[in-house]
Order: structure tokens, then sequence, then C-alpha cells
């Protein structure tokens, strides 16, 4: 399944917004506010257009408040025990929501899995460079 | 009908006094995720400080948005159509880009040029050389955004949308294309 040509220019305007909202913080880590306007941005559009978000990048943002989350500066971390299993708990400073994950270390995500990688492009939304964006793995069909 | 006939069918009827609506449960539901109204009350809006943060510090947001934007059209200077590259710019960001307006209904924000940091329904915030924040409406202003000597103007009262619905638009050339 080849990727329409509008889905590729979203995905390019999706990771330049969450690039921007990254370079925005690293230039003033005070003030918040315009990053997380641009990640507000960013969730609009993908949920107006429907795109799918890898999972390592949807866990940055906050849900609840859309801003952009890095431990220490605006959301902290912290490692707790929930019925004898090691859960990490990350909670967000601005609107103070909580998000927990278990800490298995033979745990898969779906985009991971060998199954996951029927389509044509495989891998990640990066992070770091400016890189053309990619798609994120695509939503595999049902097995026969 | 006599009194008899009246008092069984008072009785034995069941007679509608009051209404409780469930309301509740529904709004419950919606307060959950969207939080809106909460939401701009913390301020995500600029606050007055940014203005002693220098121009310069924007610079590199700019870097990246020239990055991207070359990205999206494939090519510098490209024999390609300004049609094509039209095209792109309309689904494309505008954050961050140097922003300048050529003509104005109102003659004060000819001229003004910087880079945008914000833009919403009606309006751009765009920070100058200066230091100045300025709001600027779109309606009946034409702007002018330049990238690697190609130049293209920008007709705000088209463009009265958030910029997250302008890429799931379709726009139609209509009506004449004026201030």
């Amino acid at each position: 399944m080849a990727g329409p040509v509008k889905d590729r220019e979203a995905f390019q305007r999706l990771s330049f917004l969450y690039q921007a909202a990254h370079c925005v913080l690293a230039q003033d880590p005070e003030n918040q506010a315009l990053a997380t306007f641009y990640c507000h941005t960013e969730r609009t559009i993908a949920k107006r257009l429907v795109l799918r978000r890898d999972p390592s990048v949807k866990r940055t943002l906050c849900r609840g408040c859309s801003s952009l989350l890095i431990p220490g500066l605006t959301c902290t971390q912290r490692q707790r025990r929930c019925r004898g299993q090691r859960w990490t708990v990350q909670t967000c400073l601005t609107c103070r929501r909580s998000q927990r994950f278990l800490n298995n270390p033979g745990h898969l995500l779906w985009g991971d899995r060998p199954e996951a990688q029927l389509g044509s492009q495989a891998g990640e939304q990066s992070q770091t460079t400016t890189a053309h964006a990619e798609h994120s793995p695509p939503h595999s069909s049902p097995p026969s | 009908m006599s009194q008899q006939a009246r008092e069984d069918q008072l009785q034995r009827k069941a007679v509608v006094l009051e209404y409780c609506t469930r309301r509740k449960r529904k709004e419950r539901k919606r307060k959950s995720r969207g939080l809106s109204a909460r939401q701009r009350r913390a301020l995500r809006l600029f606050d007055i400080k940014p203005e002693q943060q220098r121009y310069s510090l924007f610079l590199p947001l700019h870097e990246l948005w020239k990055q991207y934007i070359r990205d999206l059209c494939n090519g510098l200077k490209p024999d390609t159509q300004p049609q094509l590259i039209q095209a792109k710019l309309l689904k494309a960001d505008l954050h961050g880009a140097i922003v300048s307006v050529t003509k104005s209904k109102c003659p004060s924000y000819v001229g003004v040029t910087g880079i945008l940091l914000q833009e919403t329904k009606h309006v751009f915030k765009i920070i100058t050389k200066e230091d100045r924040l300025k709001v600027i409406p779109k309606l009946n202003c034409v702007f002018t955004v330049e990238i690697d000597g190609f130049i293209s103007y920008i007709y705000g009262s088209k463009f009265q949308l958030r910029s997250s619905e302008r890429s799931a638009k379709k726009f139609k050339a209509k009506g004449t294309v004026d201030l």
C-alpha cells in the first residue's frame, strides 16, 4: 500500500510541528505556552485527518492539556510498585494528569512486531533529524 | 361523566406530575477529554515575558521552517510551475515563516515584517525585529511569504481558518481576489 501524497505532506507537517515545539523549548525553557500551542495544533490536525501516530511519539505528549512532556522540565517520572508489578508513572505538571506504563521487558509494541511490517514503508516517525517524515507502520490486515 | 367514573380514571391512571431530565450523564462524558475552557484559562497564550526574549531566539525556528519547506518542494529552484508550490503551501504550516504585510485596508499595518509565532482563526501573531509582538488580523490584508526566491502572496480574507483546519480543507477559486 503506497502512501498517498496528501498523507505524506500531512505527516511532514506533523513532524515539523513536533520539532518546532522542541526547538522553541530548547531556546527558552521557561515559556511552555508556545510549545503547547504547537502540540495542540498537531493534535487537531491528526484528529482531523485521522493519522496514526507512533506510540513513542504519543507518549511524549500529554493527552489532557496537549503539552510537550519532557521529564525533569514539564513532567515528573516515578517508578512505583502496584500489585506486585513495576510501573512507570508520568505526571504532567500543568494539568496534573498521570500516565502509567508497565515495566515489562518482554513487552513488544504492535508496531515492532514482524506481523505489522507488511506495508511497504516500515519505520517510525523520527524525532531528531529533519529528514523526510515516514509513515507510522500501517495497520496490518487481519490474517486471512 | 359521573363522579365515580372520574375517580376511577384518576385513581387507576398514571399522571405525570414532574419531569426529571437526565442531562447530567451527558455532560460528564464530554468534560473528561476536552477541557477547552479550563485550558484557555491556564494561559496557553503568550505572557508578556516573551517580549523580553529577543527576536534572535526565534531564528533557529525560522531555519527549521526553511528546511521543512525545501523538503516539501523537493528542490531549491525547480523549473516546475509555481502552481505546484502554491498548492503545497496551502497545506503547509506557516509557523516560523518570515511574513510581511504588503497591502492592507489599515495603513498602519503595511510594512510589518516578522516571524509568525501563532496562527489562530482570524489573526496572525508576529514578532518583529524590535522584539514587539504584533497581532494582525487576517481580514483585508495581503501577506507576502518568501522562500528561496519564490514570492507568494496570501490573501488573508480567504484564510479565515485555524491552521489545523487548513490542511483538511480544499480551496476553490471563488469570487474576485481583492482586499
